[in-house]
Order: structure tokens, then sequence, then C-alpha cells
């Protein structure tokens, strides 16, 4: 075993070990950090195969991306600092037996046909621009179709999430113009002045708007 | 003429001609690791020192000036005293997470040094993914602040770290943004590659304008990204005592304190290398002459000189300007920001593609 | 239009950050303007500004005779019971009562220097010094009287 193979074993039982550690956790910000490692550790994995590319995008989506938002939603929960109540024995027997056929069925598969050595493999180089010509090559093994398609969902959410966010203003009510401008950044106080989207103005605002 | 990259290249010939590669291997990392946390510590008693001095000439005051010549040793001063404090931990703190962020935030830290080049052939690791390794490294200490801002258990430490979190997410997009423009110019993400491209201009003065606007918006972001005045409201004293921080004493605030001035030679190092060519000294065009002169200086010296000057910048922004609020940074970055540098990107690419650039 | 509108906000902003900066800029390259006093260091030969405000004391001229009527403006005006006024009554030569300054009893350690005393007087009999080094080993000593041993009211002030 060599210098290598220690690595691969070390990263693997730290993979395992936090992503077990995060399903098991009680508190649920605890869950979220022991699952960030387990993503870490994955991205490890992928540096320890050398394809540096897809470890970089592993740790943006995943870490930077995914758990980030895993953990904004937590702030945003109630009791998040509270412990999680015990499952019932129902529940812990069946997830025992789940598990267990789990193992059985992997085991299985790899016991039959096992892990074919690849042997002495010579080095995996693939600079990042020859990813990004796959990306948007047209001809054969070309990957154009699927990531314009994706651009297309992307693009969908970007513009639902700004349908979602955007503020519904009532029928014969046209929206008010702040023009009052403070400092550096002059513009950028209107986000605070907005009123809120009520049906008839309130007496403040009528006055702010004959002051502006 | 004197040049770290033969003393690189002489330790490494020793090490593998005396032990076999994998000692050598880990010597090596050894050394390195050795000379990151010098460099640390070093950094974190210049940098605050120099902070110090430098808000204190652009206030009309004095600084430190009593501790050693000059005040010099202020900072050694302090750091003694940070060490020798109890590091207390709250009853009702998550005592595992809350002694684990501030490590999280300075190992992050010490990641993103990898890639960066401080002097010709003086690198740690030239990988060639680098600025998005960079960026990726980079969006992990965000975890370290929401986590260090949950585990005390304390409600200015929760609202400091979900500020920094959202400032830090939104205006990594506008970094990555100013990031890209650059490597679209220069046709590659490895840093050594990016740094040779500028071998006859820096691109700050090679892409006109719209280069210019790519630097500022980087500049801008990467404050924010730090959380600096005029953006620290993660922070910010007159709200929430100290952010994140609240409940940190001793060498865990001091972790704390240390990564913040590292970051910022962290992306200042990376603004030197992206847009002022790191290492590369002052090369106009097909001026030999000039540029034989100009060749003499160390390029240890270039890579610092140009990082210092975009510490200084970040400074000087932090004593001038007043604290925005949290809807300002907001409708900053996604109002202006963004689009801007998303409109930048295009002309840059343009620009490249039509060799429009010096 | 919203597109010049736009531009416009971005410059101005830009303009006026620069207009900071170049303030605390040029502060920066000028430390011939550094104001920081070493105090204990240059005790000999410090600079107060003018409108410092150390303690208040009553002008005595070269006679001995100060402004002060009695009036206990200043008694009014102070917000924290800093000054007390204890009055007499002299006779004037005519054979009237007259109220006349006794005692003015000052306690320097209630006092905020917040100026109002002064302001208050109606004939500038008292005014603020510059001496600041007040810390004394016994509270009593902050308990000062204004009005020197043997002084009385300047002729033809009312």
């Amino acid at each position: 075993m060599n210098a290598s193979d220690i690595l691969f074993y070390l990263i693997s039982a730290f993979v395992l070990g936090t992503a077990v550690l995060a399903v098991t956790a009680n508190k649920i910000f605890r869950s979220a950090i022991w699952l960030l490692f387990s993503l870490v550790g994955v991205a490890a994995l992928y540096f320890w195969m050398q394809v540096e590319f897809v470890a970089a995008v592993q740790i943006i989506v995943y870490v930077g991306g995914v758990v980030v938002l895993i953990i904004f939603s937590i702030f945003l929960t109630q009791q998040s600092g509270s412990k999680m109540p015990k499952p019932p024995l129902k529940r812990t027997l069946f997830f025992i037996l789940a598990v267990l056929l789990g193992f059985a069925f992997s085991y299985k598969i790899i016991a039959e046909y096992g892990f074919a050595s690849a042997g002495p493999v010579k080095p995996f180089v693939v600079p990042v621009s020859a990813i990004g010509e796959q990306m948007l090559d047209t001809k054969q093994h070309g990957f154009v179709l699927p990531f314009e398609v994706v651009s297309m969902l992307l693009l969908a959410a970007m513009i639902g999430c700004i349908v979602i966010a955007m503020r519904s203003v009532p029928k014969g009510k046209t929206i008010q113009k702040h023009t009052a401008t403070v400092g550096g950044f002059g513009t950028s106080n209107n986000l605070t002045d907005v009123p809120a989207a009520s049906t008839t103005p309130d007496e403040v605002s009528i006055m702010e708007e004959k002051a502006t | 003429m004197f040049s770290l990259e033969t003393i690189t290249n002489s330790i490494q010939q020793w090490l593998y001609s005396t032990f076999n590669p994998t000692m050598a291997l880990i010597l090596e990392c050894a050394i390195v690791m050795l000379l990151v946390i010098g460099l640390f510590a070093v950094l974190g008693l210049v940098l605050v020192l120099m902070e110090r001095k430098v808000a204190a000439r652009m206030q009309i005051r004095l600084g430190p000036n009593r501790v050693g010549p000059r005040g010099m040793l202020q900072t050694a001063a302090d750091t003694l005293k940070l060490m020798m404090k109890e590091g207390l931990t709250p009853d009702g703190a998550d005592k595992f997470l809350f002694n684990l962020a501030p490590f999280i935030v300075m190992i992050a830290a010490m990641l993103i040094m990898a890639p960066i080049a401080f002097a010709k052939g003086f690198q740690i690791w030239d990988i060639n993914i680098g600025v998005l390794y960079v960026s990726a490294v980079s969006s992990v200490s965000v975890i370290g602040i929401l986590m260090a801002g949950w585990a005390s258990n304390n409600k200015y430490s929760l609202l400091g770290a979900m500020r920094s979190g959202a400032q830090i997410v939104s205006y990594e997009l506008s970094a990555g943004l100013s990031i890209i423009s650059i490597v679209v110019l220069a046709g590659s993400l490895q840093v050594s590659d990016i740094i040779a491209s500028q071998q006859t201009g820096w691109w700050l003065f090679r892409g006109h304008i719209p280069a210019l606007i790519a630097f500022v918006i980087f500049i801008i972001a990467v404050t924010a990204e730090t959380n600096r005045a005029p953006f620290d409201l993660a922070e910010a004293e007159s709200e929430l005592t100290a952010g994140f921080h609240t409940e940190y004493s001793g060498m865990r605030f001091a972790l704390f304190f240390l990564a913040e001035y590292i970051n910022i030679f962290i992306v200042c190092a990376i603004g030197a290398t992206l847009f002022l060519g790191g290492w590369m000294p002052l090369h106009i065009g097909n001026w030999d002459d000039f540029n034989r002169i100009m060749d003499y200086i160390p390029s240890s010296l270039w890579f610092l000189g140009k990082t210092f000057c975009l510490i200084f910048l970040i400074m000087w922004f932090r004593w001038t300007f007043p604290r925005l609020r949290v809807d300002q940074l907001l409708s900053l970055e996604w109002k202006y920001l963004l689009p801007i540098s998303m409109f930048n990107l295009l002309l840059i690419t343009l620009i490249a593609i039509m060799g429009w650039h010096f | 239009m919203f597109i010049k509108e736009y531009i416009s906000d971005v410059f101005k902003a830009v303009s006026s950050l620069l207009k900071g900066m170049k303030t605390t800029g040029s502060y920066f390259v000028r430390p011939k303007e550094i104001i920081t006093q070493q105090y204990p260091d240059n005790r000999a030969h410090m600079k107060l500004p003018e409108r410092f405000r150390g303690e208040v004391v009553m002008i005595h001229d070269e006679n001995n005779e100060h402004a002060c009527t009695g009036c206990t403006a200043c008694e009014l005006a102070c917000p924290n019971a800093t000054i007390k006024i204890i009055t007499k009554f002299d006779t004037t030569p005519e054979g009237k009562k007259k109220k006349a300054l006794d005692t003015f009893v000052y306690h320097l350690e209630l006092c905020t220097m917040c100026n109002l005393c002064v302001e208050a007087c109606p004939t500038s009999a008292i005014k603020m010094a510059q001496t600041f080094e007040h810390s004394v080993y016994d509270r009593n000593r902050l308990l000062k009287k204004l009005n020197q041993p043997g002084s009385k009211l300047r002729a033809g002030v009312e």
C-alpha cells in the first residue's frame, strides 16, 4: 500500500464518517456542518483523482451554494438550536433494516464483479479549455444541447425568482417615484422608503411626497 | 541575479537527492507549512500596524508610537496580550462548533495562499484552475463565519453572521465576473499563464476602459467580501457590538482578526496578479531598454509593492467612507455592480475576440 | 431617460467618493498637520485649543475686584447643581441694603464643563479656564470657593 492508497482510504473514511454524523447528529445545524465536511471530503477525493476542475466546481456549488442556503434556511427556522427528539423505536428498527438491506445489496454487487484494477494508467490531464470546448461542441460527443437546455432552465428559474419577488402594484395606482437623492449612492435609498403595497397611502407618505 | 527561483530549485534538488520521493514530498509540505504560518504571523503584525498608522495619518493623528521604535512593536505587544488572555466559551454555546469556527476561517485563508505567485518561480502550487480554485475556497470562509455566529448563541452574533453571509454571497458574483473578464483576456485560469500573458503590459492598461471598470468593481467587491468598512455591516460596532465574533476572546478572537487581515492580503494579491501583472515588472510594449531596466528590480519586490498598494487603497476606503445600510449594500450590488460587470464582461469578450487590446 | 439617469447616478456616486478620498488622501501626505498633543512629554509648551474648557473660574482684576453680583443666574442654569451662591447684604453709602456675593461655591467634581453658567452670567463674571490637571487624592479638595478672599464687587457693575 503506497501513500496514495493511504490518502484515498483516509479521505473515504472522512467522507463516510462525516456522512454518518450528518444523519445521526441531534442538532440540525450540526447536521448541516457535518454534511458540509462530507461534501468537502468528496471535493478532496476529486483533488486526489487530479480532476481539479470538478473539485473546484464541487466546492463552489455544494459548499458555497447549497450548504450556505441550507444554513440560511436553518437560521430562519424556529428552534434551530434545540435538540431533536429521539425517534420512536419502530422508526429506528426500520432504519436499521433499510441500512442492512442497502449494505447487503451493495456488497453483493461488489463481491460479484469486484473492482478491476486499471493498472498503470497514464496521467489524466484535462485542460479547462478542453472542457469548455466540449461543452459548446456541436459535433459528435459535444454537449451543446444539454448545456443550452440547462441554461434555459436556469434562465426560467431566474425569471421565476424575479416574478415572485416583484411587488404587485394595485390597479389604479401608479408607482411612486422618489427622486430625493442623499449622498453618494443617492438613488440606492429608494428601497427603504418604498411604501407598503396598501390601497390608500397613509398620511405620512402623502406628506413625504409633498415634501419631495 | 538574485532570485528566489534558484533557492527553491536547489532545495528541491537537495531534498530529492537525499530522501526517497515520498519523504521528500512530506518534508517539502512541512517546509511550505512552516513558511505559510510564518508569513501569516508576519503579515498579521505588519498589516495591523500599517492599518493603525494609515488610519492615524488620515485622521490627523499620530497612531501607535510608544512601543518600540516609532511604535513598530505595538502589534507584537498586542499579540502577546491576546495570547495570555483567557479564551472564554459562553455557557449556552455549541462548544464544538464555537471552537471549530475560527480554525475553519483560518484554514480557508491558508488554502487560498496555494496558487499565489509571490515571485518568479516562487509559488506553492501552480494548479491549472488557479483563479477558479481561489474563488471556490474563498466561499468556504463564509461557512466559518456563519458557524461562529450560530454557535455563539447570541443574537448579535447571529445577526452579524447572517448579514455577512448575505453580503459575501452577493458580492462573490461581481468579484467572480471581474475575475472572469481577465480570464477571458488572458485565455487561461492558471496563475502562471495569466502572469505570463502580461509580459508586454499589465491588463489594467492593455484592456482599455473595460479593464479599468473591471478593476474598480473587483476592488469594491473584494472590500465587501472581506467585510471591511464601508461594508462592515457584519461587525457594525454601533449596532451589533462586534458581529459574529462578539463572544470570542483571547487567541480565538486573534485568529478571526488575523484571518481578516490575511484575507485582505490574499484578495489584494489576487487583484495584483490579475490586473497588475503579479510579479511581472512594468513592461511597456516593445521598449526593450525600458523593460530591461525594470527587470533589474526583483520580482518579489514587484509583487509585494503592487499588493501593498492595493492594500493601502482598501485601507484608504475604510478610513474615508461611512458604513452603508443593508439595503444600500444590496442595491449597490444587485442594481449597480452586477449589471455593470455583466455588460463589461460582454465588452471585454468583444475586445478579446477582436484582439483590440494592446 | 432611464439609462441616462443610471449613468449619471453612477458618475455622481464615483465623483463624490473620489472627493472624500481626496480629503483623507491629502491628510495622509501632509503629516505636518497632525494635531496630536503628546501630553506628558510636551507639558511645558502644550497648545490647547482656544475653546477648550477646563474649569470655571471667576475673573478678578488687579484691585481684587470681580463682577459677580450674586444674581444666581449661573446656579439656575447649571444642570447638575455644581454651583451654589451664598449671598449677603451690604449696606450702600446711601444706607440702603443691597444683595451681594458672599461665597461662590463650585463643585468641580460635579461639573461637566458644559459652559451653560458662563453663558448665563449677565455680567461676564465667570469664565472657563484651560487648566485640566484636576486629579487630587481627596475629593474635598475639588470643592472650590471661586471668589478670592477680600474681593469685592467692581464699582459700576449692576
